[in-house]
């Protein structure tokens, strides 16, 4: 399946891409994630626990592999999930274009996802992974605003959003247990902001099937 | 004689099942049994480079853990089930199922690995513990596509996926079209679907080492083979193994399919742990080691005379057969042959190719391809009367076998190696009555223009059809009177709902002068009756029918010439009635038929050289072909023009099996059989990706008809007897859903009349009809 879509940030693309190398700020998009450590070169592993409310999906390993990192630009990488619910395999590219101080992050996975995930939760694959999504990097998004009201009180005044810049109110999934992050990550931490994107489907699925 | 035979008796079975005292695997328990599940493959295509269960065997409860390299010898591809016919110049590659997928895995849902451990809870959760580790390879999905020339091979012992290729012609199909006022041609697809019995399958196992006995219980349409394959498998004498299918919910094909990898590996591991061993299979394991039917696509083309008379037929087809073709090529001969219908086809050509899939096997599922021949015939008869401007019922009219005609040889081969031989049949009846129970000609001059100029979408359909039943080889069975003046039948065959223990009962009830609650049907018991083949092709009653009445006719006789000795007289003036001899017009000499089971089973003196002790009979029945039923259904629609929901508002069948042992039977096995019929055209739909990836295996996303789907339907026979058994019967279990395809996309079509849409694929649903429809109208 391919999972696109695009976000607009209201900071240049340099910080954009700097917020998506922190963890702590990428954790927020990316609940249950127990670790994720660097094994060489640009080769990730980690696990993610994915449970939503009363219903726990199970573990998630995950091993990731980045290529054609060009910073600010963007980056490719290969991903592969595994637990009990099913598996991803697949890659994906991130893209990040900037315009009158707005940055654009263009996402595109394409993804092999079998098992459970796949033969139970298809229908609500689509919808699910789209909203999680939307509420990751709304996450993010909060983050990012905050780090500029902290720095620079002036934040610009772009709106951000999904498509058409536009301000979102949506209720935070701050109701969700704060995951805990003991992220070993020594390299880019971009590996964890592309994360975002896949596990962020993974969780939807997840919940969906709960 | 009585005449319970062709009564509308009630069910002997039915009290035990509602009352819930009726006995399904599941319900099997014993002391010291132990839980078995299974780890599937997730992936559809890959090469599989290691198997970690040593995490699985530390876990708490959990008591073996076996993979393919566990099994040793006894790891080997299950037996081609059904050897093909042997049509010229055909092409049939083998691969059959394995116990364990060893080297590749190829479709989602094979096992890999088996965990047996204290409850069901921790074999599950052991599941989790087991580490596989794969290398993906591409999936091979597409029917089509599965037989180009760079598509991934999925049997490394064959150069493609190609698993049969078959050539069946009759006449000059060449000439026909040189003769021919129009040529119509279309491409008819076919979509997958599932049986989805009530009850999922289901093994226990045990074994007693005291007595060296196996025992196994079996959600199986075959005990007797399972028994036999068991016996050979395990090196074990026939009668050390005892297979048992007791009563289940629901067969409809692929119960008859075997060996499943858990028929094979439960007995197996039962004997090895010396402890007996349950598993049941899950409702999402069902949707992917269950086999499914119906994935074919058509080429066809028909060439008619100007009076809408069929010159010739070609077709050519490929059938998805999965990851592996055991049932050889029952399903697309069956679609081969029942194309041609009720219908005289002086030219036939017909060719199909059978392709390997990364997907679950395909075996016959009710009506095993026969629908998918019915809806290619049906559909271009349609589009012809529609190019010709012929009533609908007047092209069937026209082109039907006539009374005179039988019995009609087609030229080809059917299923069973003999040749498509219809043995009796009377269409034209059938279809004047269906006619004039939905009102045809009133619909089409009167109701569908009133109802149209108020807007609203109402369509007719009516098709025929015919189905091949009661084939070969043989069944059995034993009839008993016991001292108690019960009757005992004893039969082979597996029971799965059809009414066995009635419609069995009511043919010997009849030739003993007993009533049919009176006598006891034994079925799926291999210590009962051990020899047979299972209960598939609509044969049950055909097949081992006949076999119950030539017992019950020896055991006639028997009783007869015992009491004629008895009372001193010749055998023609003893009469069997309401569980007595009698001799005629003398009712005082009238002894009860467990009396004289009891003299003929004496404690002293001798019995007589050339006679056996006791009353009873073992008699076996083997047709030397198939007998063909018939029928016609019709239908009247409504279609939601916003929302393409289609309504039923009236469903008729007219239908023919010969005689009718049991009107009340015969009527619930066409009501089960629409109802799964609207399924098949409506609602129900596997969808795999590109991947392989099953998308809708739960009750949330494949849809079932519903009470609320399942019309009232107006069920009415007409009797052609066959003449290839002493019953005259024909079988019936699959009538019901074997039109049904073709009779949605004829009535929906009626009802959407003038859109210029064309349907030419089953499964339907609002969606598809839909999307059909926004193309219809995009394109007038």
């Amino acid at each position: 399946m391919i999972v696109d879509g695009r976000y607009s940030f209201a900071a240049p693309r340099e910080t954009v891409y700097a917020l998506l190398q922190d963890p702590e700020v990428l954790v927020k998009a990316l609940p249950g994630a127990q670790a994720l450590e660097r094994i060489g070169g640009d080769r990730f592993e980690g696990v993610m626990a994915v449970g939503v409310g009363p219903v726990t999906a199970g573990e998630f390993s995950i091993h990731v592999e980045l290529h054609e990192q060009r910073p600010p630009e963007g980056f490719s990488m290969r991903m592969e999930g595994k637990g009990t619910m099913g598996f991803v395999k697949g890659a994906a590219t991130i893209v990040l274009t900037e315009e009158a101080g707005v940055t654009v992050m263009v996402y595109t996975a394409d993804l092999k996802i079998g098992g459970k995930i796949a033969s139970v939760g298809q229908r609500l694959l689509d919808s699910v992974s789209k909203a999680m999504t939307k509420q990751g990097l709304e996450a993010v998004n909060r983050e990012l605003q905050q780090k500029l009201d902290a720095h620079a009180p002036q934040a610009p005044h772009t709106p951000p959003g999904p498509d058409r810049p536009t301000v979102r109110q949506t209720s935070a999934p701050d109701s969700r247990p704060a995951p805990s992050m003991r992220s070993k990550v020594g390299g880019p931490r971009v590996v964890i902001a592309a994360l975002a994107v896949i596990i962020v489907l993974l969780v939807g699925v997840c919940r969906g099937l709960g | 004689m009585t005449t319970i035979f062709g009564a509308r008796t009630r069910r002997n079975e039915d009290a035990k099942l509602l009352t819930g005292r009726a006995q399904f695997v599941d319900d099997v328990e014993l002391d010291g049994l132990l839980h078995v599940a299974f780890l599937r493959s997730e992936y559809a295509h890959a090469k599989i480079l290691s198997i970690d269960t040593s995490k699985a065997l530390t876990r708490q409860g959990v008591v073996a853990v076996f993979t393919a390299a566990d099994l040793g010898d006894y790891w080997r591809p299950g037996p081609l089930l059904v050897a093909p016919p042997p049509i010229p110049n055909l092409v049939f590659n083998e691969a059959t199922q394995v116990p364990l997928a060893r080297d590749k895995v190829k479709h989602v849902g094979e096992p890999l690995a088996m965990v047996v451990a204290k409850n069901r809870y921790i074999a599950e959760d052991a599941l989790e513990d087991i580490v596989v580790d794969v290398e993906f390879l591409d999936a091979v999905v597409d029917i089509e596509a599965a037989l180009a020339d760079d598509a991934p091979v999925i049997h490394e012992h064959l150069d493609s996926n190609l698993a049969a290729h078959a050539v069946q012609t009759k006449g000059d199909y060449a000439a026909a079209k040189q003769e021919a006022a129009l040529i119509v041609s279309r491409r008819f697809t076919y979509d997958r679907g599932a049986s989805a019995s009530i009850e999922t399958r289901g093994v226990v196992a045990s074994w007693d080492p005291r007595a060296e006995q196996l025992t196994v219980w079996d959600t199986t349409q075959a005990p007797i083979p399972i028994r036999n394959g068991l016996a050979a498998l395990l090196g074990l004498l026939e009668s050390q193994v005892r297979v048992i299918a007791p009563f289940i919910g629901g067969g409809f094909g692929p119960k008859i399919m075997m060996f499943y990898p858990e028929e094979v590996l439960l007995p197996w591991a039962a004997m090895r742990l010396g402890r007996p061993l349950k598993w049941i299979e899950d409702r999402q394991e069902s949707f992917t080691a269950t086999t499914q039917e119906r994935g074919q696509v058509h080429d066809a083309e028909m060439a008619v005379d100007a009076e809408g008379v069929i010159l010739g037929i070609r077709d050519r087809f490929v059938h998805d057969t999965g990851a592996y073709d055991t049932y050889g090529l029952t399903i697309p001969i069956n679609s081969q042959c029942t194309l041609l219908g009720p219908y005289r086809v002086p030219a036939y050509e017909s060719e199909f190719k059978v392709a390997f899939t990364n997907k679950t096997l395909v075996t016959p599922v009710r009506g095993a391809g026969r629908q998918h021949g019915v809806f290619v015939m049906e559909r271009l008869l349609d589009i012809v009367a529609r190019e010709l401007g012929i009533d609908r019922v007047e092209i069937r009219r026209r082109n039907y076998l006539r009374p005179g005609d039988f019995p009609h040889n087609h030229g080809i081969l059917f299923q069973d190696s003999a040749p498509l031989t219809y043995d009796s049949g009377d269409y034209l009846p059938a279809l004047e009555e269906a006619s004039t129970l939905i009102g045809y000609e009133d619909f089409v001059d009167r109701e569908q223009p009133r109802l149209r100029a108020a807007g609203r979408q109402v369509g007719l359909g009516i098709v025929s059809y015919v189905e091949g039943t009661g084939i070969g080889p043989y069944e059995g069975a034993r009839v008993t009177i016991e001292p108690s003046g019960h009757v005992r039948v004893a039969t082979g065959v597996g029971t799965q709902g059809q009414g066995h223990f009635t419609s069995f009962a009511q043919i010997v009830a009849d030739q003993l002068g007993v009533s049919a609650d009176a006598v006891h049907v034994v079925t799926g018991d291999t210590a009962a009756f051990n020899w047979g083949t299972g209960t598939f092709a609509s044969r049950g009653a055909v097949v081992a029918g006949n076999a119950c009445h030539a017992a019950a006719m020896a055991v006639r006789e028997k009783t007869i010439r015992l009491a004629a000795e008895v009372f001193g007289v010749s055998a023609d003036q003893i009469e069997l009635v309401a569980g007595h001899a009698r001799v005629i017009g003398d009712l005082g000499r009238s002894m009860s038929l467990g009396q004289l089971a009891t003299r003929a089973n004496p404690l002293r003196g001798a019995v007589i050289p050339g006679t056996e002790p006791g009353l009873e009979a073992t008699a076996y029945f083997g047709p030397d072909r198939g007998s063909t039923a018939s029928g016609v259904h019709a239908m009247i629609v409504e279609v939601d023009p916003e929302t393409a929901m289609m309504t039923i508002k009236r469903y008729v069948v007219v239908h023919d099996c010969g005689r009718v042992i049991n009107p009340l039977i015969v009527e619930g096995q066409i009501h089960g059989g629409v109802a799964h019929g609207i399924g098949n055209a409506f609602y129900e739909q596997l969808v795999y990706d590109d991947d392989g990836q099953l998308q809708n295996a739960s009750f949330m996303d494949y849809l079932l008809p519903t009470a609320t789907d399942v019309p009232r339907m107006e069920v009415a026979h007409t009797e052609t007897p066959s003449p290839l058994n002493p019953l005259g019967v024909k079988g019936v279990g699959e009538a019901g859903c074997i039109p049904t395809g073709a009779l949605f996309a004829q009535a929906v079509e009626d009802a959407l009349g003038g859109s210029g849409l064309e349907i030419l694929e089953i499964p339907l649903s609002p969606n598809r009809l839909y999307e059909l429809m926004t193309q219809a109208r995009s394109t007038l």
